[in-house]
């Protein structure tokens, strides 16, 4: 069976997905909503995917590849040209994953948090390295979690995670990959992006934090927080050669110069 | 920014930002505009559109003194990134939030 993957057509209720790429890259439970939805394809037995990407072709390449890892022969296209011989193909639009086909996705931000909480157990059973480490709660991989945090079913505390002392996480909260929850902080039905950082004694409450930005779920409201000890992003920025160009010139500046006399 | 005294309380109203750049400013002219006998100080954040840490200084500096005689500060109609702000420092436990709208 072959199948031609469109990304979701309409984002306009959730905008504030879309700052840092196309729906199809959202985070959603430890992964992007693609590779959860080529993963449910490559379930129900598909061999081929063409995925119709438009100006998102190179972005969606670097994250899914050629589809390996789920088996796929996947086919990343900017233009809508399907050639003869994928056809017969099923059409599958990314407006709803296919382990949850019955639930949209982008008609508001609940949608999204309430997907994820719908396949919150069977994706973290699935997970490699995932333990459940009391019902209902999830840690990944290399986490470390302090003896007197407090996590609440449902939950899901990523790979690499590192939650601080007294700090307390859910019910209904997903703390992704990489991030790093601060002594104290307080984090219910939310979402905390990938390498982001929650500072000590914050209190983050339905919403979604990713980086810097703080988005409210029910209204949509987005701040983006300057003071990066209360929220910001984990990973430092990629410097070209490690920066070694700024400290050359930087040396050149320094050097002794003959005074003109 | 403008401030008002009427009865016994100080309202400061008209801010656009309370940030690291007017916080001091704006803390110095509230406390000049302190009389003796107020016992509340309004802060009106409708019109504000950015917070940080040293605006949200200025106003536990406000609620210290506030605190120091006996009253009290509270934030009037904050705009929803700044009540957002408020929420992520918990400091909507500390300051009587006050919605009119």
């Amino acid at each position: 069976m072959n199948v031609i993957l469109q990304l979701a057509a309409d984002g306009s209720a959730v905008p504030a997905l879309l700052r840092k790429g196309p729906l199809a890259l959202v985070p959603f439970l430890g992964q992007t909503v693609l590779e959860h939805a080529l993963a449910g394809l490559a379930a129900e037995g598909v061999k081929r995917v063409r995925l119709e990407a438009g100006g998102h072709a190179d972005q969606i390449r670097a994250v899914v590849g050629r589809g390996e890892a789920w088996g796929l022969a996947l086919e990343i296209s900017p233009t809508a040209a399907t050639p003869d011989d994928f056809l017969p193909a099923r059409s599958v639009t990314l407006d709803q994953l296919p382990q949850l086909p019955q639930q949209p996705l982008w008609r508001s931000y609940r949608d999204w948090y309430a997907a994820q909480q719908s396949l919150l157990p069977d994706l973290a059973r699935q997970r490699v390295g995932t333990r459940e480490v009391s019902p209902g709660v999830f840690v990944g991989l290399r986490s470390q979690i302090a003896p007197d945090a407090i996590l609440s079913a449902p939950c899901w505390v990523g790979a690499n995670v590192f939650v601080g002392s007294r700090a307390a996480i859910g019910p209904g909260t997903v703390i992704e990959d990489g991030s790093y929850i601060d002594t104290g902080a307080e984090i219910v039905g939310s979402i905390i992006g990938p390498h982001t950082y929650v500072g000590a004694y914050t209190e983050v409450r339905e919403s979604f934090a990713r980086g810097n930005e703080l988005l409210k779920l029910d209204t949509g409201t987005l701040t983006e927080v300057t003071d990066r000890f209360l929220l910001g992003e984990l990973r430092g920025q990629k410097r070209w050669l490690g920066g070694m160009p700024a400290a050359l010139r930087n040396l050149w500046r320094r050097l002794p110069r003959p005074v003109a006399t | 920014m403008k401030t008002q005294s009427q009865a016994k309380t100080l309202t400061l109203s008209d801010i656009t930002e309370l940030n690291a750049a007017n916080s001091a400013t704006l803390r110095d002219e509230a406390r000049a505009a302190l009389q003796k006998d107020l016992t509340t100080i309004d802060v009106n954040l409708s019109q504000t559109r950015f917070v940080d840490s040293s605006g949200l200084g200025m106003l536990i500096a406000l609620h210290k003194t506030m605190v120091g005689r006996g009253g009290s500060v509270r934030i009037l109609n904050p705009t929803p990134s700044v009540q957002q702000i408020l929420e992520l420092t918990r400091l909507h436990r500390v300051f009587e939030i006050v919605k009119t709208t």
